[in-house]
């Protein structure tokens, strides 16, 4: 009996300290990106710009109810669906983007975090639709906003900034495919990045300011690419 | 009794970070892929949404005719592009077996180029498929109800069939995952059965893939 209590003891205590390796893990630290002059900046506010939000049971940031019109099968209880206006520099709607979201198979909490991947379909209207790829690392939201604030109740040291976008492009940034209209057989690079201005826990309140920066080279080749 | 303790530290260490990296939690549920091989090399593989049930959201614009959603699972677009020929929608996907795999944007505009169509299809488990084509007419599906609605066979022909997409204009643009470096063609075809009293198309949409390799 006293060997078995020290074995479970040993276990919680090897746990504990992989778990406190693991939250504190350098591994995961990404670094902020650089703003490039060149790109076309698209801006979006939350919750005002989104136009329809759906997320599976297992898609829950902030621990809201799905419903009964939420992605409640199995297949697709880790996927979120956002419909969102994407704004010019003027905050003027110059964009409606569909964002599909999936927990990627890439994820892992030692070496990479919690990795999203992120399809978007954006349509300017009158000029074209462009489809967006980027893998998204929630980590950093997680463990410094989420956790702690939300659902611990500590005191949040905000607003934060994010530049979440860790590939699948080259130097970390995601892929965009001109898909018709002005766009077509163009091909580029994006970047994200949203910065948290509220999370309060007792009000139900997270408001943040993001930047979806596409970086399109409009006279590439006329082929897509397989990102 | 202090060796024990030591290989338990290490057990729960090392089982915490194994876990850690290989995180079995994550993983996306995967049904078994309904793909068949063609005749000339490549495989299809058909993707169907019925209508009501699977649309998510959609539009309220003009542009949308019965197909914009009001109300519950409306998407209010802004002012701006009310007046615009615009046309956004989000569904779930199944299979043939008509289990749900995945999730779908679809998205029609028209400038003066003509209109388009592109898809983006979710599949969880094994990657996203992006597809692009020729957008259908404005009203293309009106028309067609209009049509059947003075067909002397609309009683019996179970449902009126509005070709969106034709194989010879419907293209694979981009794939990940599974689908990572496919190219091939889609046909998309709506059986349209009618309008429900609260204003609801009842309608199968079929998204039929060829896709191949490139040698």
């Amino acid at each position: 009996m006293k060997y078995l209590i020290v074995l479970l003891l040993g276990l919680v205590v090897g746990s504990a300290a992989a778990g406190a390796v693991l939250y504190y893990n350098p591994f995961l630290v990404t670094a902020d990106g650089v703003p490039n002059p060149s790109d076309r900046v698209l801006h979006y506010s939350l919750p005002d710009d989104v136009l329809a939000f759906s997320f599976g049971n297992d898609a829950r940031y902030f621990g809201s109810d799905p419903g009964d019109d939420g992605l409640w099968e199995e297949t697709i209880d880790r996927t979120a669906v956002l419909g969102l206006v994407l704004n010019d520099d003027d905050n003027q709607p110059a964009a409606v983007a569909s964002r599909l979201m999936a927990v990627s198979p890439d994820s892992n909490l030692l070496m990479r975090g919690v990795v999203v991947s992120d399809y978007w379909l954006v349509t300017f209207p009158g000029q074209g639709t462009l489809f967006v790829r980027a893998d998204t690392n929630a980590w950093r939201f997680l463990k410094e906003a989420l956790l702690p604030v939300w659902f611990l109740d500590r005191p949040w040291n905000g607003p934060s900034e994010y530049w979440p976008t860790v590939g699948p492009g080259t130097d970390d940034n995601g892929v965009v495919v001109g898909l018709s209209g002005d766009f077509r057989g163009s091909e580029g690079s994006v970047v994200e990045r949203y910065e948290l201005t509220t999370l309060d826990p007792h009000r139900q309140s997270a408001l943040a300011e993001g930047e979806l920066r596409l970086n399109l080279d409009l006279s590439g080749p006329q082929v897509a690419v397989q990102p | 009794m202090k060796t024990v303790f030591g290989l338990a530290v290490l057990v729960g260490f090392g089982g915490t970070l194994a876990a850690a990296q290989f995180a079995p939690w994550l993983a996306h549920t995967r049904l078994p892929s309904q793909t068949t091989v063609v005749a000339n090399g490549g495989r299809a593989e058909q993707f169907l949404i019925r209508l009501p049930a699977d649309r998510i959201a959609a539009t309220d614009a003009a542009a949308g005719g019965v197909r914009a959603v009001t109300g519950s699972g409306a998407m209010v677009l802004p002012a701006k592009f009310v007046a615009e020929p615009l046309l956004v929608e989000h569904f779930k996907v199944r299979d043939t077996g008509g289990n749900v795999v995945g999730v779908a944007a679809r998205h029609w505009s028209a400038s003066a180029a003509g209109a388009t169509t592109t898809w983006s299809l979710l599949i969880p488990s094994r990657g996203a498929m992006i597809l692009s084509a020729p957008g259908e007419q404005r009203g293309a599906l009106e028309a067609a109800l209009q049509a059947a609605a003075r067909s002397p066979n609309r009683v019996s022909n179970g449902g009126t069939v509005v070709a969106m997409a034709s194989a010879d204009a419907g293209t694979v643009t981009a794939g990940t995952g599974e689908f990572a470096g496919l190219s091939g063609t889609y046909v998309e075809n709506w059986t349209v059965a009618g309008v429900d009293d609260e204003g609801k198309l009842n309608a199968t949409i079929e998204l039929s893939t060829i896709t191949r390799q490139p040698e």
